[in-house]
């Protein structure tokens, strides 16, 4: 458990386990939410949508509504002539034209002085559709004469795996004719994989399912939208990147991205799911039409039916190897089925399958697939859960195979430091060997036997783990640092702070100017005020903000040291800030306080600079980061139920910037994998109609259904991140589903390859031995 | 949640008189836990809710061991798990009670909502039928009484009319010797719904099982009495022989749809094991 | 539809606003008494974020009419602290960086205060169960665990977390 230092003279800033400031605020209720903002006449947004997965529209009738009192605005899209048939995004379909092609598509929108009114609006519209043929299961999908989700000719769309900075020198493949639902396709190999299983003793194939998944933030995506009489539009969204949302928008409506401001409200909850805009231009438009403030808050149902999930993943994996253990050779079919609209992180999967550990020869081929279904996004290191369940889950039962213990198999076999990558490119510096190591020393490791031994009568006892971990995000972006006339320092970004990375921000500044933390404070700017920033996604905010943020800090520290230079007649060399002065090395007494410079940059006549340090870098190093998870379970052998006793988490954070804010994210992005691995899962009729649209049937954990999250900290520092850093917060939801399914393996001799691991699949797994 | 009036009667009477009449589009209002979330899906669309919070006859909670007890409509879930005399006399109830969703749904949730509601995995109805519990229904006609073994019709459905209300339970004294269990599972926790939910309540003398109920939630349109592992254990020793084969009985009174929530066969693979537990546990209960 | 008067005793202060009656007492708390701590994450009942005490019971107040709360005694997050200073259960909360993004704090805290103020020793177990009613996607729940912990292990009982109303 990190305690609370104080800050010292020597340590300014990194390392220590400081409290978010914005904590007492959000203990009192007082920090702001979307919705929570009441501007005075605030009309509400509501949206109808359709109930079918494919359909034509041959009639809309608005008057009914139009005539409701309460109701001020109704639209179609006949109301936006801009809006183009064949939608390059999901944000671009605003509202539908002439066909839908997901349940749960809006079709039309409603701005009235309440919510009750604006949901009798929606029921007073009338809507005519020819419902079509759609296509459901992302594997009928594939084959030709399915029923057609795009016009032809749609691009992939790799926004996506260009936000997550993902891989590069990965090619797409030409897609083969008429299977008209792959919207991306990909293949890597390596050597010859038929040589490879002819040569081996042992072959494995499997397939694993993982459904889609909502990232189930907890605050609902909401908008406030208005326009003042010059034409400028201002969005108050919670969003994970106001910058993006900003551009989005502008394409979407067609107008000069100058003319919006984003602000970034405090985001309730992200993970991937408000990277992109979603519900932001239809707001605008009602807000426009009717010259008032408009707020649109999606319901829980809504996000449900029509957020942008994780894809539901299915990987065919097979591989071979020799009966000493020598690995021959891995063939794996990834199938990533994107919805309505392509986006997947499609080379991510594919070079995780084969890269993890060596392969001689390989072959993975990937295909995005389109069905009529909501489309994805991201979610919180996409695609690798997915991959890490396939690929880890198959090393364990080949050790068990072949008789070999479970991470000394690995370890035989896990990648190093410039070894080939699957795309070729080499395995940038980490710790996945270490990391490994690391948690087989856990004594719940180390007794496991006993573990299961120690079953009472009518339970399973069992151990599991597993090594995964993500690649790192990239983005440019920017930060300045301000000398204020007290000698305090303002730090400003374009970051949003969902995961608590603006204290490391700002222990990053304190650390490298030279000033204590609690005279640091940093602030999150809108898109008219802060410098350029990427997404807060992709595990890449310590470390490329943080890296911004840190030569932001070394050039005010420069700048301030030049001023001093002069004012002292000393060499710039000689000098160090302490204690809020800057001083001669070695002359006790000569100093002038950094108020004095700060004040000096902002008097009448002065000619002294205002110090401004500012960077705007931008990245081509990733810095792979890796977690392994043990999971200690119980089963109830009769009724499938999981007990879940210990869960250990060991990460490489490259440096704990705040080891505090790294156990957060540690123990957070456990328990969503966690999720993932038991009770998760988007279930769809076969008519594309979502079954389970409420908390109550899609199940996240609660309290009562976990352990306490054990996290162990490991640093190996990153070549290129702020002080050593990585990125903490992808790792952690990779390998739980792999370390649970491994469990459940050890403890009852099953196993299961789709998830989510339900006490009914157990159950019956058992059952049926 | 669409437009509707709220009417707030401060008496039984004037709560009888408020419903006489009218017709499905208006509905009493308890704790609201099923209602209201039913109203803001639009699953329910009513032009009328009539509050009962002012109907405080409808929190009654009356009685003893000895006595048998009487249960105010509006009595909460989380009364039920935690009142003392419930959980020492009805621990089948107390337990179905103490399962309902989370502590803010429970302190809301009242027992008349949830077997009015009448979901088929409606946890606190097995515990009341295996206890031969009966309603006391009310109109501005008069009242009358049914037993829970036959409150239920349907899926959502009652014998209740649309201008009658049900005031309150009656729980009849279960004798000495006699003990119960609820249990269902889930798959959380908390925060969840029963997959299968089996109430046993058993009543002994000279170390015969004189009485068995066993009730089943989730495996039929309503909760059913599983009569026929009844009828094979009354007159019987409860031996854990006795106890098997009533559970393997019990899933022929089942009649489970394979929905998202769980197939049919792992619904006949719970009732088993459920029935087995309960009764083991009302056994415990009985002999302690 | 004519709004009706709900006078009630919010945080200890008694309250006048006119409302529909169609309007949950979560949104009258939201909207027109202006406490905007209670959260909506769900509408279902199925999250905690709207989390109050009423009558000194912790309750989902999406699922309440705002009518049904008339002559009612509510808390929100809002009443805990007095005069600006933190309950030791908000003090623990924020010295042990439990909240990311805040979204279900309010609502974990109510049901924090509720738990302590019935049990002061509670079980780790107790502790988990007491705040189950409550999701939280950010934090996996174990420092809240901690923080609960810390604070009943040097509270002296129900005084200790200053619940009010």
């Amino acid at each position: 458990m990190a305690t609370v230092m104080k800050t010292t003279r020597d340590v300014k800033g990194v390392g220590l386990s400081i409290p978010r400031p914005d904590g007492p605020e959000k203990v009192t209720g007082k920090v702001q939410y979307v919705a929570d903002i009441q501007p005075r006449g605030l009309l509400h947004a509501k949206l109808l949508r359709s109930p079918h997965a494919h359909a034509r529209i041959t009639r809309i009738d608005t008057s009914r509504a139009r005539a409701l009192a309460g109701v001020r605005a109704v639209l179609t899209a006949a109301d936006m002539p801009y809006l183009k048939k064949k939608a390059p995004t999901r944000a671009h379909a605003v509202l539908a034209i002439d066909r839908v092609v997901f349940a749960g598509q809006p079709v039309a929108a409603v701005a009235a002085d309440e919510v009750a009114i604006a949901e009798e609006a929606l029921d007073l519209i009338d809507v005519e559709y020819e419902v079509l043929p759609a296509a459901v299961d992302p594997l009928e999908a594939m084959k030709p004469g399915a029923p057609p989700v795009a016009e032809s000719g749609t691009e992939a769309d790799t926004s996506e795996a260009q936000a997550h900075g993902s891989v590069a020198g990965v090619a797409a493949v030409a897609k083969p004719a008429k299977a008209v639902n792959i919207s991306q396709q990909t293949k890597l190999a390596r050597g010859d994989v038929a040589k490879g299983f002819a040569e081996c003793d042992v072959v494995l194939e499997k397939t694993y399912r993982v459904p889609m998944v909502h990232q189930g933030y907890l605050e609902p995506h909401a908008v406030l939208a208005q326009w003042d009489t010059t034409g400028q539009l201002t969005l108050w969204a919670s969003t994970q990147g106001s910058f993006n949302t900003r551009s989005e928008v502008a394409d979407v409506l067609e107008i000069p991205e100058n003319r919006i401001k984003v602000i970034p409200v405090e985001c309730g909850g992200g993970f991937g799911g408000k990277i992109r805009a979603l519900c932001e231009p239809v707001t605008a438009e009602l807000a426009r039409v009717t010259r008032r403030p408009v707020r649109y808050v999606m319901t829980r149902r809504e996000e449900l039916i029509a957020g942008m999930p994780a894809p539901q993943v299915i990987i065919r994996l097979k591989t071979g190897v020799k009966r000493d253990g020598t690995l021959m050779a891995l063939d794996g079919e990834i199938v990533i089925e994107s919805g309505a609209f392509s986006g997947a992180v499609l080379a991510v999967g594919a070079v995780f399958l084969a890269s993890l550990y060596k392969w001689p020869a390989f072959e993975v081929r990937g295909f995005e697939v389109l069905t009529h279904k909501p489309s994805i996004a991201a979610y919180r290191a996409p695609v690798a859960p997915h991959t890490i369940f396939a690929i880890d889950s198959h090393m364990d039962q080949i050790a068990d195979a072949l008789g070999q213990d479970p991470v000394a198999f690995r370890l035989r076999h896990i990648q190093r430091d410039g070894d080939p990558m699957a795309n070729n490119q080499p395995w940038a510096s980490n710790a996945g060997y270490e990391v490994l190591e690391r948690v087989a020393q856990h004594p719940s490791w180390k007794q496991r036997e006993a573990w299961k031994k120690s079953a009472p009568t009518g339970k399973l006892r069992g151990t599991g783990l597993s090594l995964g971990g993500w690649l790192g995000g990239l983005q440019p972006t920017g930060a300045t640092v301000r000398l204020n006339p007290d000698g305090s320092l303002s730090v400003l970004t374009g970051q949003v702070d969902i995961a608590g990375t603006n204290i490391a921000l700002a222990q990053i500044a304190a650390s490298a100017y030279g000033i204590d933390i609690e005279r640091v404070k940093i602030t999150t700017g809108d898109t008219d005020v802060a410098p350029m920033t990427g997404l807060s996604a992709g595990s890449k905010t310590v470390y490329t903000v943080g890296a911004a943020v840190l030569q932001a800090a070394e050039d005010a520290r420069r700048q301030t040291l030049e001023i001093a230079a002069k004012e002292l007649e000393a060499a710039v060399h000689d000098l160090e800030i302490e204690d809020g002065k800057v001083v001669v090395r070695g002359v006790p007494g000569k100093g002038v306080t950094l108020a004095s410079i700060g004040k000096k940059g902002n008097l009448y006549m002065s000619k002294v600079q205002p110090v401004l340090g500012v960077a705007n870098p931008a990245f081509s190093q990733q810095a792979p980061a890796f977690a392994a998870q043990l999971a200690r379970v119980e089963l109830d052998a009769d009724t499938g139920e999981v007990t879940l006793h210990e869960f250990v988490v060991v990460q490489d954070v490259g440096k704990a910037i705040n080891p505090l804010a790294c156990e957060g994210q540690m123990q957070g992005g456990a328990v969503q994998s966690l999720g993932i691995a038991l009770t998760e899962g988007l279930m769809y009729d076969d008519k594309g109609r979502l079954m389970n649209p409420s908390l109550l049937d899609y199940r996240k954990l609660t309290a009562a259904d976990l352990p306490s999250i054990e996290c162990i900290i490991v640093e190996k520092p990153s070549p290129a991140g702020p002080f050593g850093a990585r990125g903490v917060g992808e790792p952690p939801i990779v390998p739980a589903p792999a370390a649970i399914a491994n469990a459940i393996e050890d403890a009852a001799g099953v196993r299961l390859t789709a998830l989510p691991m339900t006490p009914e699949k157990i159950a019956l797994a058992i059952a049926h031995r | 949640m669409r437009r509707f009036e709220l009417v707030t009667p401060a008496s039984l009477d004037d709560c009888l008189r408020a419903l006489k009449g009218r017709g499905a589009d208006v509905k009493v209002l308890a704790g609201g836990t099923d209602l209201i979330a039913q109203l803001k899906v639009g699953m329910v669309k009513l032009t009328t809710v009539i509050d009962l919070s002012g109907v405080a006859q409808l929190r009654v909670l009356d009685g003893d061991a000895q006595r048998g007890f009487r249960i105010g409509a509006a009595v909460t879930a989380r009364m039920l798990e935690q009142e003392a005399r419930v959980r020492a006399a009805l621990p089948s109830l107390s337990e179905s009670g103490a399962l309902v969703g989370s502590i803010q749904i429970r302190n809301l949730a009242t027992l008349g909502g949830n077997i009015c509601n009448a979901a088929p995995s409606a946890d606190m109805a097995p515990p009341l039928i295996a206890l031969d519990a009966e309603a006391v229904i009310a109109s501005a006609g008069g009242r009358r009484t049914v037993p829970m073994a036959s409150f239920f019709k349907g899926v959502r459905q009652t014998v209740l009319a649309p201008d009658e209300l049900l005031v309150e339970f009656v729980v009849p004294p279960t004798g000495p010797r006699s003990g119960g269990a609820y249990l269902r599972h889930t798959p959380r926790r908390e925060l969840d719904i029963a997959v299968v939910g089996v109430a046993s309540q058993v009543t002994l003398a000279d170390g015969i099982c004189r009485k068995a109920r066993i009730a089943l939630a989730a495996v039929a349109p309503v909760p059913v009495r599983a009569t026929a592992a009844e009828q094979a254990l009354e007159g019987q020793p409860l031996t854990p022989q006795a106890i098997t084969r009533a559970a393997d009985l019990a899933v022929e009174s089942a009649r489970p749809i394979s929905d998202q929530r769980g197939s049919a066969e792992y619904r006949r693979h719970l009732v088993r094991v459920l029935t087995r537990r309960t009764l083991a546990l009302a056994l415990e209960r009985a002999t302690s | 539809m004519a709004k009706q008067v709900l006078s009630f005793t919010v945080n200890g202060e008694h309250v006048e606003v006119l409302v529909q009656p169609y309007v949950t007492l979560l949104d009258a708390l939201r909207e027109d008494v202006g406490l905007t701590g209670p959260k909506e994450g769900c509408g279902t009942g199925d999250c905690g974020a709207c989390s109050v005490h009423l009558d000194g019971k912790l309750v989902a107040s999406c699922l309440v009419l705002a009518m049904q709360a008339r002559g009612r005694s509510v808390t929100t997050i809002e009443g805990l602290a007095g005069d600006g200073v933190l309950t030791p259960l908000q003090d623990a909360f924020v010295r042990r960086g439990v909240a990311q993004c805040g979204f279900c704090i309010p609502g974990v805290v109510m049901a924090a205060a509720a738990l302590l103020a019935e049990n002061a020793k509670p079980s780790e177990q107790d502790i988990r169960y007491a705040i189950a009613g409550n999701l939280c996607r950010c934090t996996g729940y174990t420092k809240m665990v901690e923080a609960i912990a810390e604070v009943a292990g040097t509270a002296a009982g129900a005084r200790a977390v200053g619940m009010k109303g």
